[in-house]
């Protein structure tokens, strides 16, 4: 019965009832809380790229892509990179993901970033 | 190769490698008794097991899809034109009165008109029906194709062939508008269907195989260009009963020309194996080796 009472028009109409509490007005962030934040956030970057750090990031960009290039042959062809839009640029994740979802479909292409991410 | 599909084209050699039998001792005796039961009974089991696979796959595929993905719905149509072209055959093996199981054909006259038998509506639902599915199907498939820029432009050829196709389409419509005086039943009208929707399909088939020539040779682009391959070797067996019916071909060359359809049955079964193959390769549970 409850199942069925959503989908009856009245309920359409209804504005859901506000919280108790609800009046309570967010206030911005203070700018000392953002700060503090991009201090941590900083913080992390920097270990993260201590030392030859463009040199990792870079090798394991190379690797992302080179495991994509394989992928893309396998599934599509040898010619499927270049032929797709922004050809000049590196092939990425975030760039091959959607042809990827297209043709394969979503749960497939989870699975296919978790073996192009392994071991990075 | 995918072991389905190696699988599938197994089947068909050891099915063709028989049929070639049957058409040697045709060709020495004149006589048809061997290769009739050879197609009727081999030729018929063949293609239930071929469209059953087809179909079992198709559905598989479209099960790796979430309902609001596009491919979803072009699988699912695909799905749905190999269970017509399932359901066509049964039909028709069911009211052959030749096959061993064909005592149906008693009962195979059916009520109202709409269809004269048992057999022609098998025909109709394995033919115009299953092209009506496949053309749904393989439009959204191209839809998909166009966003992603994989349509590649149409070369002389291409266009040539198009020409061809639409050209024959009108033509057949000249033939087929005199004889509705004639107050056909339903079911002759549907198989009128047959033409337009192949050449529509034949269209359909020229613009997947530029993308797939732009692609490559990887699973997915195999997977389209099986079913290029299977439009293309069905057109060309309905050429063939074209050109037999109009005695352009002889005895002989009729015969031979029969076991064209056993290789559109296997290369619409190979399309969505190699699907299947290209999903199975990012789960890791495919033959195929992937290095990291």
């Amino acid at each position: 019965m409850k199942m069925l009472g959503r989908w009856h028009p009245r309920s359409w109409r209804r504005r859901p009832v506000a919280a108790p509490g609800s009046e309570v007005n967010f206030e911005a962030a203070t700018t000392s809380g953002l700060d503090d934040l991009q201090a941590r956030l900083n913080h992390w970057s920097d270990l993260w790229t201590k030392g030859n750090e463009s040199a990792i990031r870079s090798e394991a960009q190379k690797l992302v892509a080179e495991r994509l290039a394989k992928w893309m042959e396998h599934c599509f062809g040898q010619h499927a990179q270049s032929s797709l839009r922004g050809k000049s640029s590196q092939i990425s994740l975030a760039s091959s993901t959607p042809i990827f979802t297209a043709f394969l479909g979503r749960r497939a292409t989870r699975e296919l970033s978790r073996r192009v991410l392994q071991d990075l | 190769m995918p072991r389905m599909v190696r699988l599938i084209w197994i089947l068909l050699a050891l099915h063709l490698a028989l049929g070639m039998i049957a058409y040697a001792h045709f060709l020495v005796t004149g006589r048809y008794v061997v290769l009739g039961w050879y197609f009727s009974t081999l030729g018929t089991l063949f293609f239930l097991v071929m469209t059953a696979i087809e179909c079992c796959l198709a559905l598989i595929c479209r099960s790796w899809f979430d309902s609001d993905e596009p491919m979803r719905l072009a699988w699912g149509m695909i799905a749905c034109a190999a269970l017509a072209r399932l359901g066509g055959v049964l039909l028709r093996a069911v009211s052959d009165g030749h096959l061993p199981w064909g005592y149906w054909h008693q009962f195979s006259q059916l009520p109202g008109g709409l269809f004269t038998n048992l057999s022609q509506m098998g025909l109709v639902v394995g033919g115009p029906l299953s092209m009506a599915f496949l053309a749904i199907g393989l439009g959204r498939v191209l839809g998909i194709q166009r966003k992603f820029h994989l349509l590649g432009s149409l070369t002389r050829a291409d266009k040539a062939l198009l020409v061809l196709v639409v050209a024959f389409s009108v033509s057949q419509l000249f033939i087929i508008l005199p004889l509705l005086g004639s107050h056909p039943s339903l079911g002759t009208m549907l198989l009128w269907l047959s033409d337009p929707l192949l050449s529509l399909l034949l269209i359909e088939a020229i613009l997947v195989r530029r993308s797939v020539i732009r692609m490559g040779q990887g699973l997915v682009a195999k997977c389209w260009g099986m079913f290029v391959l299977a439009i293309v070797v069905t057109s060309a067996g309905d050429a063939a009963i074209w050109a037999s019916s109009h005695n352009l071909l002889s005895e002989s060359i009729t015969a031979l020309s029969w076991y064209i359809w056993f290789v559109a049955a296997a290369a619409f079964a190979s399309a969505p194996a190699y699907q299947l193959a290209a999903i199975s390769l990012t789960r890791g549970t495919s033959t195929h080796l992937m290095g990291k």
